[in-house]
């Protein structure tokens, strides 16, 4: 069994923030939480590392020269990290692992549920939840190995639950003795007992709700849509489906989305009331209204669209996140979303 | 905040701040009233919107545009 695995800088012991600029590095044998592994039973063959800073401003070089190595190595089996809650190496060892997965190496990853590398991995990583800092180590690395080494063997592993990784969003079938009817039954018995469960994990993306806003009379509000409208012709092209992108169009002295000026390209509703009057979508008339009665404090220049059709919740969950970051940077307090 | 007619799958997907609208096709419209009834319905409904903005909420709440 071939095991590589990766780490940033500071665990690779290449050294601290001072390090962080570090292109990959590729050495033999185990390095560091490596040999915590290697106590664990999983041996490792290749450490592969990358500075955290490199790997977040070159990702798409540092991704080609790591996957390179592993396309020579031709790994059983990758694991990354432990990261704990350390964003920028969280996130280079989930878009990794969900590179590697995509070439079809299995991949372990340990990490705090919340970090974003959970997002990136896309579901293509096993990932062992962590406590936020590397006094959750010792814990971690024999549940990585354990996990590792059956992956990389072959060997069947149980479900998220049986086996303590974060629910990868993947279904597979399984034989169960008793018929879906019973089942079905005994949990609506449960439910009516007061013990509502499910035999499917729900998404773990889950955020607190936001803190009020004080006055949304003292408050800039932005509009946001799934619903696919744009200006009429659709002059950026956004997808009628599967869109990969979101885009964003001036409303700064508008009034009004008319039709003929706006329009929906949404493929997944009839958007013929919609395009009729595209305030139906976007209801900018009625924010400005009551911006006019001096109820809502003023709107944001843009407003901001795609279409949600077929969007995976991983790039649905990217729109919001930079969307997000955009809106907090130029002072936006709340945002008004409308879907379809 | 969000808008729509499917306010469950709004909280199966974890939004906390969820107002009805009012149609899937039409979050914010209703072709069947006449235009200056409808802008007075849509102004409603964004009123309401501030409101659930402005309101303390828990995880996954639901607002009808009448309270």
């Amino acid at each position: 069994m071939i095991v590589v695995h990766y780490l940033n800088q500071f665990f690779a012991g290449l050294g601290g923030e001072e390090a962080a600029g570090l292109e990959p590095a590729r050495m033999a044998g185990a390095v560091g939480p490596g040999r915590g592994l290697a106590a664990a039973g999983l041996p490792v063959d290749t450490t592969l590392s990358c500075g955290d800073n490199f790997f977040a401003e070159h990702e798409a070089r540092a991704l080609s020269q790591l996957l390179q190595w592993l396309d020579e190595i031709g790994p059983d089996v990758l694991v990354c990290g432990p990261a704990f809650g350390s964003g920028r190496y969280g996130y280079a060892c989930g878009s990794l692992a969900r590179e590697a997965g995509r070439r079809g190496i299995p991949v372990v990853c340990a990490m705090t549920p919340d970090n974003p590398g959970v997002l990136a991995a896309s579901g293509s990583a096993y990932i062992v939840p962590t406590g936020p800092n590397v006094a959750a180590m010792r814990k971690a690395l024999p549940a990585v190995a354990s996990l590792a080494r059956r992956l990389g063997e072959g060997e069947p592993v149980g479900t998220a639950a049986e086996d303590g990784y974060l629910p990868r969003g993947a279904r597979t079938n399984v034989r169960v003795a008793r018929l879906g009817a019973e089942r079905a039954v005994a949990a609506m018995l449960a439910r009516l007992a007061g013990q509502p469960g499910t035999e499917i994990e729900p998404g773990r993306d889950r955020v607190p709700p936001p803190q009020p806003i004080a006055d949304p009379a003292a408050s800039t509000i932005a509009l946001v849509t799934e619903s696919g409208c744009v200006p009429a012709g659709n002059p950026d092209r956004l997808p009628t489906r599967h869109a990969d992108v979101w885009l964003r169009y001036p409303v700064g002295g508008v009034t009004s989305l008319d039709a003929g000026s706006y329009e929906s390209v949404h493929a997944g509703f009839d958007t013929r009331a919609a395009n009729a009057d595209p305030n139906r979508l976007v209801p900018l008339d009625a924010v400005r209204a009551l911006e006019r009665e001096g109820r809502l404090g003023g709107v944001h220049e843009y407003f901001y669209t795609t279409s949600g059709v077929d969007t995976p919740v991983a790039a649905a969950a990217r729109f919001g996140q930079e969307i997000a970051a955009v809106l907090v940077s130029t002072g936006v307090q709340a945002v008004i979303l409308t879907g379809t | 905040m969000l808008i729509t007619a499917l306010p469950t799958i709004a909280q199966m997907t974890g939004m906390n701040r969820i107002l009805r609208g009012v149609s899937i096709t039409t979050p914010t419209g209703d072709e069947s009233l006449a235009a200056g009834d409808e802008l007075a319905l849509r102004t409603r409904i964004v009123a309401r919107a501030l409101s659930l903005l402005a309101t303390d909420v828990a995880p996954g709440t639901v607002w009808e545009l009448t309270p």
